[in-house]
């Protein structure tokens, strides 16, 4: 992110009647600069609108299922599955069809977008508070704080955290782990996306606090008295906003997608809550006969990991426009 | 019991450990006039053709899963079955289209139990040989020899201990000589036991663990930890896995993961045996997608497959190939086990409203409809004797059994004298439910856990492993799960007690093992009535006493039963398959024939 830059506006001529003379010459802010170039990314507005879209879907989950006249996701109705037990396809009062038990598909992937945005959000913020604090400390500290630090983020990376989430699924699946504080289902999600993702976070943040701690601007202020405390995340740890919301963003995604894999693999979200991953874990055996129960949780997953990744690309090029791509 | 292969049905690990009873496989048989709901024009066990048909040719079969274990001595799994009972000879066995009445196949005639219930004498036949290269004829000291490994360690069977514990000698047995198994002569074999329990014992006679086993020849194998002997395994039956000349089997005639070839034993004398062994050789591709396989056998040839048929290709089948599709009822049975020693579930009141406000019929539904299932009422099998007294398909005539779709009126009702004025129960209790991954289990669970709900239960649902489900929550008494609804249970053979023992006879609960009364049933009257019908000795009188004691059974709603399972199988069109009515309706290599 460019900091303190200003740009001149052109005139109401556009052009170059900024040359002229008389021009008006304005500052403006990094973040006035940032909206300026956000913008104009067209993709990016339009995955930013999608996922404001799916913001209010998952906060306003009740009301639209209600205003859509569609049954609460939890209704099991088996008069809507046939005499073979497959359910029921696509219809005017189930634009999405049924699943096996005869609840209604289209609710329960309204209501996936709940778990799928607490997950991706929720998780990575988690995550990227501990995965800060951590690469700060090992970037300002350096020596064996550093050396410790980069070691345990070294550790952690080296896990493999599909097989990691399947073991901590089966340990905690009925009572849960840590006396309780590891519950199954979202809490267990939460932990383990805070767990794996941290280190990413902090091994980028560390590089950077490596590179700024020797800058003037915090000399300058170690020569005002400053703790360190204050520089680290006083004067620091600004600089290293637009990375951070660069990089979250793009964990977000991965983040979905690996709640959708656990759940897939019935180590996630357990039922009745609805979850994309879930569901399209259970649609799998019956694929053949009930294609819609796939389809739509699996066209939700896909639009909302593209644009939270498109979000990303366009945060990214807005923030850092001296990025080569 | 049995493990079986399906992803739905039953493990019972427990057996090990138990003293009688034993949960299996299988499936009561269930004949045409039995009432078990068949579609009209769809074959079933029950009714196929056991004569007739062509010499020769090669069955293919493809199986997504692999055998467990090959070697009779510790076989318990229904794919097992299929190739253990087309090359070995126990001393019973059934004919496939029933589970009532087993035939004498190495034994010469009916088992003979004394009077006081003590003793059991059986004669095996003259005249039949083992495979090469041993090729000498059987003794009834081969018999004991087998017997002798139910307790070796090495073999690790599962079962032997929970049916023959009664035989003198058999605790602390560690593979050699049981006392209590005797061979007077070359021809007799004789049982003595310390209690009165002959007729378990004889009934028990029909697993594979009684195939004779030549110790000349078995005992290196049996030395080592496990025992070899399954991969250099001898046939006694019309197959064997094919061998090279030192008996190999191990990557000649079985190649784990991948195939197995059975060819015909060139020393089975066909007049000594019932089964006609039509096919010339079985080749078995073990791997595959289930429902890939499914098609490639509904439009293939000479080709049958013996997994779980996958729903999709049942219904594909009923409403395309329905002549190839084979239904066996009888198939095993589910039901919810719900805590009857701690938590709510302890007032009778509370486990009935829980009976009668489940939609049985939403929970049959999801397992494939009635084509596959039928609404279970109670908790003997169908064909099993006592099945008819204990009420038949109906089942009891209880107010919270009479609507299988779920009767919230009744459930109501059972509320309110649990001590619920609501109808809902406002207790503080978060109820921990615990079910098993692997379509159709999910589904039932939410269904199970729906109808907890609707009586105004708080729950936890958990989906894990089938077999996590059982060794890790519902079978561990200390975890004090309240409710378990994906169990399930098999017979191992056509005896009452097979059946209702192990799961609901208090006297067996394991607290410090895997455990199969998983609702921890324990109430002292039924504990003393199945106690003294494990004496009796007579088909006629152990099925009314039985039948008492499945009476008292749902009179207590010791659990929630939902569904007597029908299984599917299916094969090409020009393959004349049958099904073992006893092995829930897998193909019957030794019956079989090409079209």
């Amino acid at each position: 992110m460019s900091v303190g830059a200003a740009e001149v506006v052109p005139g109401a001529g556009g052009g170059l009647g900024f040359l002229d003379a008389g021009a008006e010459i304005a500052a403006r802010s990094p973040l006035q600069l940032f909206w300026r170039r956000f913008r104009q990314d067209r993709v990016a507005m339009v995955s930013l609108g999608f996922i404001v879209f799916l913001i209010v879907l998952a906060i306003a989950a009740p009301l639209v299922v209600e205003a859509l006249g569609l049954p609460s996701p939890y209704t099991q109705n088996p008069n809507l599955t046939d005499s073979f037990g497959s359910p029921l396809g696509p219809s005017a009062a189930h634009p999405f069809g049924v699943d096996q038990l005869g609840e209604d598909v289209m609710s329960r992937v309204i209501y996936g977008t709940r778990v799928s945005l607490e997950v991706g959000i929720i998780g990575t913020g988690i995550a990227t508070i501990i995965g800060v604090v951590i690469g700060v400390l090992a970037g300002f500290y350096r020596g064996w704080v550093d050396t410790l630090l980069s070691r345990l983020i070294d550790v952690v990376l080296s896990i493999p955290i599909l097989l990691l989430g399947l073991g901590i699924g089966a340990a905690c699946a009925v009572r849960g782990c840590v006396k309780g504080a590891i519950q199954p289902g979202l809490g267990e999600i939460l932990f383990l996306i805070a767990f794996a993702n941290w280190c990413y976070v902090a091994r980028i943040v560390r590089g950077l606090v490596l590179s700024l701690r020797e800058r003037e601007f915090v000399e300058a202020s170690r020569a005002l008295g400053a703790s360190n405390t204050r520089i680290m995340f006083r004067e620091i740890l600004p600089n290293l906003v637009a990375p951070i919301i660069v990089y979250s963003s793009l964990l977000i995604p991965l983040n979905i997608l690996l709640e959708a894999s656990l759940s897939f693999l019935g180590v996630g979200i357990r039922p009745p809550t609805a979850s994309w991953g879930q569901m399209i874990a259970a649609a799998t055996p019956i694929f053949n006969t009930a294609w819609w129960y796939m389809t739509f949780p699996g066209i939700a997953l896909l639009l909302t990991v593209l644009a939270f990744n498109l979000l990303g690309d366009g945060l990214q090029d807005a923030l850092n426009p001296r990025t080569v791509r | 019991m049995r493990s079986l292969r399906t992803i739905t049905l039953t493990v019972c690990a427990g057996v090990l450990a138990l003293t009688l009873g034993a949960c299996g496989s299988s499936s009561s048989s269930k004949s045409a006039n039995s009432g078990i709901g068949v579609s009209q024009g769809i074959q079933t066990p029950a009714t196929q053709a056991l004569s007739g048909g062509k010499r020769g040719g090669t069955l293919n079969v493809l199986n997504h899963e692999d055998f467990e274990h090959i070697d009779p001595g510790s076989s318990y799994f229904s794919i097992d079955y299929e190739a253990v009972y087309a090359t070995q000879r126990p001393l019973y066995s059934y004919k496939p289209n029933t589970f009532a009445a087993p035939s004498p196949d190495l034994a010469e005639g009916p088992p003979q139990i004394s009077a006081d219930g003590k003793t059991v004498t059986v004669h095996i036949r003259h005249g039949v040989h083992f495979s090469p290269p041993v090729n000498r004829e059987v003794t009834s000291a081969d018999v004991a020899y087998a017997l002798d490994r139910g307790m070796n360690p090495n073999v690790a069977n599962v079962y032997f201990e929970g049916y023959f514990a009664s035989i003198e000698g058999v605790k602390g047995a560690k593979g050699g000589p049981i006392p209590g198994i005797r061979t007077p002569d070359k021809y007799t074999i004789v049982f003595h036991l310390t209690e009165p329990q002959g007729q378990l014992v004889a009934d028990a006679l029909v697993l594979p663990v009684s195939a004779p086993v030549p110790q000349e020849y078995a005992k290196k194998y049996d030395a080592k930890k496990p025992s070899e002997y399954g991969n250099y395994q001898v046939a006694t039956g019309p197959y064997m896995f094919k061998a090279n000349a030192e008996g190999k089997v191990l990557g000649v005639g079985y190649q784990p993961g991948k195939s197995a070839t059975l060819v015909r034993n060139p020393n089975w004398n066909p007049s000594t045996d019932f089964r006609p062994a039509y096919l010339d050789q079985i080749n078995i591709a073990i791997g595959g997608d289930t429902t890939v396989i499914g098609r490639q056998v509904l439009e293939g040839s000479h080709t049958v497959q013996n997994d779980p048929v996958a729903q999709a290709i049942v219904k594909l089948a009923y409403e395309k190939y329905r002549s190839q599709l084979e239904i066996s009822p009888g198939a095993g049975d589910h039901y919810v086990a719900i805590n009857n020693s701690k938590g709510p579930f302890t007032n009778v009141n509370l486990r009935k409203a829980y009976w009668a406000a489940l939609d049985r019929e939403a929970m049959d539904k999801a397992r494939g409809g009635s084509l596959v299932t039928n609404v279970m009422t109670h908790f003997l099998y169908p064909e099993i004797p006592g099945f008819e007294q204990a009420g038949g398909l109906a089942g009891p005539k209880v107010d919270y059994n009479e609507h299988p779709q779920g009767d919230m009126a009744v459930a109501e009702k059972y509320m309110k004298l649990a001590g619920y004025p609501s109808g809902k129960y406002t207790g503080s209790k978060t109820l921990q439910v615990v079910g098993s991954t692997g379509n159709p289990a999910p589904e039932n669970a939410q269904i199970a856990d729906q109808a907890l709900k609707n009586l105004g239960f708080k729950t936890k649902l958990n989906l894990v492993d089938q077999s996590v489900m059982y060794s890790k929550y519902c079978g561990v008494v200390s975890e004090a799960i309240d409710v378990c609804p994906n169990v399930g249970w098999v017979a191992d053979f056509g005896d009452p007690e097979a059946v209702l023992n192990v799961p609901f006879n208090g006297k067996l609960i394991i607290t410090n093992g895997t455990n199969s009364n998983w609702g921890l049933v324990n109430h002292p009257k039924i504990n003393a009535a199945m106690e003294a019908a494990t004496k009796i000795i007579g088909t006629s009188a152990r099925a009314a006493a039985w039948a008492k004691i499945d009476d008292e059974l749902v009179a207590e709603a010791v659990a929630v039963p939902y569904d007597w399972d029908k299984q599917a199988n299916i094969e090409a069109k020009d393959v004349a398959g049958v099904g073992d009515l006893w092995d829930i309706g897998e193909w019957d290599y030794s019956f079989t024939s090409l079209k």
